[in-house]
């Protein structure tokens, strides 16, 4: 394990990534023991070796910043705030669930305090929301990004590259994590994507990428730092391939037979969790008193939330026909940081002439101008782990 | 051009008419106001004028069929003058203002006119040249289905009035909104009643028979069917009966002195006053005394209400060759004897040639029928709603009677009074008919 | 005071609400520079900046997916469709992120979805459909089709600060051939609100958009003929105004509905099913519809002619169903 030249996380905040992926894996282990006692009513999907992205990549971000999490994102959800009695009461289909049991797994969100955005099964359409919601922000005048997380599989929909084009010709500050697990439900990469490197598809869009091992928290969280900052001080979109092992089925239905039992060894010599403990011990950075310490947190924490989520009730039948519109139950106001007379006239007012496109930035704004690009920056590659190994071939 | 010639609405709540005569034949020249055609409604029989002078092109609706009012029944090729007789748009729709052009690839779903459910035959019809065919009134007693709609079932339902008693003016001869609003204003609202029929509405109930079908139709029959005058008095006098409980009270009249009178005066009075003299205004201006003393006799019915009338209306009854009909002297007590007899006289010719009035016929409060005409000793006649009584006269006859213990030849008459035992008890009947008796016995009126 | 054609309504609109409210943002192809291909947007650029009037690429899911993600910032994005056939390409975000938003997890989406519907323009299969029904049929969604200038504007505000995101259908046809006076000063037009376009006791008739037109035509012909019609303007089709249909045909007791959309599954049947479960006593006849057939807008004048309804043949379909 490496860290790079960059700022160096303080032990604080490396426990506290021990922390998050503990909780994340030891959640996950607790929801797949669930299911099989009945008490999930649907579908289960982990990210059983996958923690290490969620995690690095949340904990990168600023309070003010966004996220949209995917199914395979619970650990993002842990680093923002959320409890394992929101995952647990989701699975459950409780009415203590953010959703008051209306939907599952991570399809929940937080306008106000978490900044979260609710993903929907539909793989891609997230791309293009939170497009929007960094380019909201900037008009606000908020210096805040948004991230979310898409699979290999969901680069292959239209609204991929139609959301991701839009951020590239908004040079909107948005950060995708593509979350090469090698597999897309029984697809293997290869026959989905002509690509070895996905991160390849970021210079169609003109914009920066790289390439990371997705089982590295801390070159993950780096490479995440990296990623954000770039957006933040308005340079464009960001896209990061984390290269990773999706190590259970698509869901707990799904035995997996198609994986190749070699590449299922070859992945779990670098399971994210052993290997950030090895760091953290190699490095002097904690003693097992701390380790069980925090282990013994992971498990309370777990076993009080899931006592909470046992005893919840399930929702009552007339919450089916709750909530359709929003009637004024909700006080909807943007959070200006910005004087909002350079929105109006005379302020606003602009000549639009072809001059604005050859290039030229108008008065005003933050860097919301569409212009001309200048070439496609250089693809960044944070981690060296991520070249050193071979890459395992699929159906070997 | 052409002018249509419409069935005309003979009374206020008439919704349809039976061609019975056609008088010309296409080709026929015909005059303005020459009569063209003969109707019958359950109400009046009529001849009815043409519309205008030309020459009748084509006839749209044959005799003994029955068709709504305003319905097309015939066009005339007028000589140009403007006609009269534009119908108001109810049956005939105009032609439709689409350039439409069916084309074998129009797809089948072009049904823009189509209504989306269809329980009842007319709106899907093809275009009709002649009115949508209303059924005729219909038979309902033989379980023949009553076309309506939800909402008129609702409101018979609402109202207590049984569907089988109206016949309908809507397409296909249902019973529409306007004819069920029609006998819930006619009948009165809301009574929790009988169907009793409504003054100027269909006056009957089904008419029923007693005996099954095979009991009927036996040996080498012959069937003639009724006509709607024919149905029309059989339904009025089953419902007559059923509604009001009839009890009869029977009275024997002097008529010599008036029979003496008459014979004295009739050729001056008839020469005089270009006028027959006949016996009905004597007892009509009986009548007329005995109801002002009596004025329930004069009254009507409606649920649990009497309703007194001020007008005097005497109803006469009048025997035709196709049936009978009971014109009305509206206002006997204001009339004087000759105003009477003349009355008399006008109703009956005009009831025999069929030219009355729709209004001639309605708003009667009493009613006198005459069974002694045809020789009868003395009737029990049917009460003619909405009357609470009915004097039947019978034949003036020179009988042996007891007067002063002595037996002396007299003109006498039987006079029967049905009356409805609902508003009429005996003893007002039979003051009643004291009064009448007296005041023919004791005639003094000077008639000339 | 001059008329105001029904497309200067809606330009009137949003460079109102714009101007009200700097959290209104125009978000949509060729709108800004160009002015929007109907000109809608002309001049709003010149005025606003480039910030809140944004040109997009070709890209109908990420103009929407945008929207929604600027509207969970508290902003009130009006998204452009060049064409409401358009909206195809971008049902799942339409039907599944925004209609659903504040239903799963509590987040508004206050978006406006606006754009040219219709056919009468000689547009062909693909810039003349009526797309309304795929998203009344989702619950979450709004969907108004004006028929006037007045209520143009009058709804396009309420859209615009309404809550939910609201989809805006704007006849095409009527965009240069709708006008009228304006009120002067500040107005708006409630949505879910039907309008009683003419009073009558005989018949209803019931339409919406550019059918609102030959639907009055028709009545005034039949009022030639002594048959009064009432007219009923629906305005909204999501939420329905049942109430004023009911109050109508109970009145009349007889129910014509008449829309461009296509037969099958138009609104037409569930206003009939609504009308049938709520008032099924009042009916004195059928329901009757007129509608375009179950087939795409073809394109030669002949074969929209016959596709689209005209005046005669409502005004004969209304006659039937009087004389019923």
């Amino acid at each position: 394990m490496t860290e790079t030249s960059e700022i160096a996380l303080k032990r604080e905040q490396q426990l506290e990534l021990y922390y998050y992926l503990r909780l994340n894996r030891s959640l996950e282990e607790q929801l797949a023991r669930l299911f099989r006692q009945n008490q999930v009513v649907g579908g289960l999907f982990l990210s059983l070796g996958q923690e290490a992205i969620s995690v690095g990549t949340a904990y990168a971000l600023g309070p003010g910043d966004w996220i949209a999490p995917m199914i395979r994102n619970i650990g993002a959800l842990l680093v923002r705030g959320y409890k394992p009695r929101d995952i647990l009461t989701q699975y459950m289909a409780r009415y203590t669930s953010p959703t008051q049991g209306k939907d599952t797994t991570s399809h929940f969100g937080d306008l106000h305090v978490r900044h979260v955005v609710s993903p929907i099964s539909m793989l891609g359409d997230l791309i293009p929301v939170m497009v929007g919601v960094a380019m909201g922000a900037r008009y606000l005048g908020q210096r805040n990004v948004a991230m979310t997380w898409i699979g290999d599989g969901g680069t292959s929909t239209g609204a991929f590259h139609e959301g991701l084009n839009l951020a590239a010709a908004q040079k909107a500050p948005f950060v995708l994590v593509v979350e090469n697990n090698q597999w897309a439900y029984s697809t293997p990469v290869a026959r989905q994507v002509p690509l070895v490197d996905l991160a390849d598809r970021a210079r169609a869009y003109g914009i920066a990428s790289s390439v990371v091992d997705g089982n590295d928290v801390l070159a993950v969280y780096h490479a995440a730092k990296e990623a954000v900052e770039h957006a933040r001080r308005g340079d464009g979109p960001f896209l990061i391939e984390a290269k990773t092992m999706r190590m259970s089925g698509h869901a707990q239905h799904d035995a997996a037979e198609y994986v190749p039992k070699e590449m299922l060894e070859l992945w779990k010599a670098r399971d994210p969790l052993t290997r950030f403990e090895q760091h953290l011990t190699g490095g002097g950075l904690w003693d097992a008193r701390t380790k069980k310490a925090l282990d013994a947190r992971v498990e309370r924490e777990i076993a009080e939330d899931l006592a909470f989520a046992e005893s919840s009730p399930f929702p009552q039948p007339e919450v089916a026909e709750q909530g359709i519109y929003c009637e004024g139950c909700h006080e909807i106001a943007p959070v200006w940081q910005r004087p909002t007379e350079e929105l109006l006239p005379p302020k606003s007012g602009v000549r639009a002439e072809w001059a604005a496109f050859a290039g030229k930035p108008a008065a005003g704004g933050n860097g919301a101008l569409p212009g001309r690009r200048e070439s496609a920056p250089k693809r960044k590659s944070a981690g060296r782990a991520a070249r050193t190994k071979p890459r395992p071939k699929a159906g070997r | 051009m052409a002018v249509e010639v419409i069935m005309p609405q003979m009374g206020e709540s008439i919704f349809e008419g039976t061609v019975t005569k056609w008088l010309k034949k296409p080709g026929d020249k015909i005059e303005r106001d020459e009569p063209l055609f003969e109707i019958s409604t359950d109400k009046v029989d009529a001849e009815i004028p043409s519309p205008a002078a030309g020459v009748l092109k084509e006839i749209k609706v044959t005799e003994g069929q029955t068709v709504p009012i305003q319905t097309v029944v015939a066009v005339i090729d007028a000589a140009g003058t403007p006609a009269a007789g534009v119908s108001p748009a109810a049956a005939a729709p105009p032609a439709p203002g689409r350039a439409k052009t069916e084309t074998p690839a129009t797809p089948p779903a072009k049904a823009e006119a189509k209504p989306a459910a269809s329980p009842a035959p007319a709106p899907a019809a093809p275009r009709p040249s002649a009115p949508p065919a209303a059924a005729p009134a219909a038979a309902r007693g033989d379980g023949q289905r009553i076309h309506s709609s939800p909402l008129v079932r609702r409101l018979a339902k609402e109202n207590s009035i049984d569907l089988a008693t109206l016949t309908g003016t809507g397409a296909g001869g249902r019973i529409s909104k306007k004819d069920i609003l029609a006998a819930i204003a006619g009948g009165g609202a809301g009574a929790a009643r009988a169907a009793a029929p409504p003054a100027g509405a269909q006056t009957g109930g089904p008419l029923e028979n007693a005996v099954p079908r095979e009991r009927i139709y036996f040996g080498s029959y012959q069937v003639q069917p009724m006509t709607t005058m024919r149905q029309k008095i059989a339904e009025h006098m089953v419902v007559s009966k059923r509604v009001s409980p009839h009890v009869y009270s029977i009275e024997e009249a002097d008529m010599t002195r008036i029979a003496l009178l008459r014979g004295r005066v009739k050729d001056e009075f008839e020469k005089r006053n270009e006028v027959k003299l006949t016996f009905m205004p004597f007892f009509l201006r009986a009548c007329v005394q005995a109801l002002r003393a009596f004025p329930t006799v004069n009254a009507s019915a409606d649920g649990a209400n009497v309703v007194l009338h001020p007008e005097i209306n005497i109803g006469i009854a009048v025997a035709l060759d196709w049936g009978l009909i009971v014109p009305v002297v509206k206002n006997a007590d204001e009339k004087n004897f000759l105003g009477l007899q003349r009355a008399i006289n006008d109703l009956a010719e005009r009831a025999r040639t069929k030219k009355l009035k729709p209004e001639e016929v309605q708003e009667s409060t009493f009613s006198v029928t005459n069974p002694g005409t045809y020789g009868g000793l003395m009737g029990l006649p049917v009460i003619n709603q909405p009357n609470v009584a009915i004097l039947g006269v019978g034949a003036i006859q020179k009988r042996p009677v007891v007067i002063d213990d002595a037996i002396a030849i007299r003109s006498m008459v039987y006079l029967t009074l049905s009356y409805d035992h609902r508003v009429v008890d005996g003893a007002i009947a039979h003051q009643f008919m004291g009064k009448v008796k007296a005041s023919l016995e004791d005639w003094s009126e000077e008639v000339l | 005071m001059a008329e105001v054609t029904y497309l200067e309504a809606i330009r009137q609109a949003l460079d109102e609400e714009m101007a009200r409210d700097p959290s209104v943002v125009l978000i949509g192809e060729d709108i800004g520079v160009y002015g929007g291909a109907f000109k809608a947007t002309e001049g709003l650029l010149a005025r606003y900046g480039w910030e809140r009037v944004i040109d997009t690429p070709i890209s109908e899911t990420a103009i929407i997916g945008a929207a929604v993600g600027m509207s969970y910032l508290g902003l009130r994005p009006v998204a452009e469709m060049q064409f409401m056939d358009f909206i195809a390409c971008c049902f799942n975000q339409i039907t599944n992120i925004a209609a659903k938003s504040h239903y799963r997890w509590g987040a508004p989406a206050p978006i406006v979805v606006r754009g040219p519907s219709g056919g009468g323009v000689h547009g062909g299969p693909f810039h003349s459909a009526n797309p309304e029904m795929y998203f009344v049929h989702t619950p979450g969604l709004k969907v108004v089709c004006p028929a006037t200038a007045h209520d143009a504007k009058g709804l396009l505000k309420s859209a615009i600060r309404d809550n939910n995101p609201v989809l805006f259908f704007e006849h095409k046809f009527l965009y240069r051939r709708a006008k009228e006076e304006l009120p002067a000063g500040e107005y708006s037009v409630p949505i879910g609100r039907a309008a009683v376009r003419r009073e009558g006791r005989d018949l209803t008739i019931v339409s919406y958009a550019a059918m609102m037109h030959p639907s009055l035509d028709a009545a005034g012909e039949l009022a030639k003929e002594g048959i009064e019609c009432e007219v009923i303007d629906l305005r909204t089709l999501l939420p329905l105004d049942r109430e004023t249909i009911l109050a109508s045909v109970r009145k009349t007791n007889k129910l014509l509905v008449v829309h461009e959309d296509t037969r099958t599954g138009g609104i037409a049947g569930e206003i009939a099913a609504v009308v049938c479960e709520e008032a099924f006593g009042d009916l004195d006849g059928p329901i009757v519809r007129v509608t375009s057939p179950d087939t795409p807008v073809p394109y030669s004048p002949p074969l929209e002619e016959h596709y689209l309804p005209n005046a005669a043949g409502i005004a004969e379909a209304a006659r039937r169903l009087a004389h019923y």
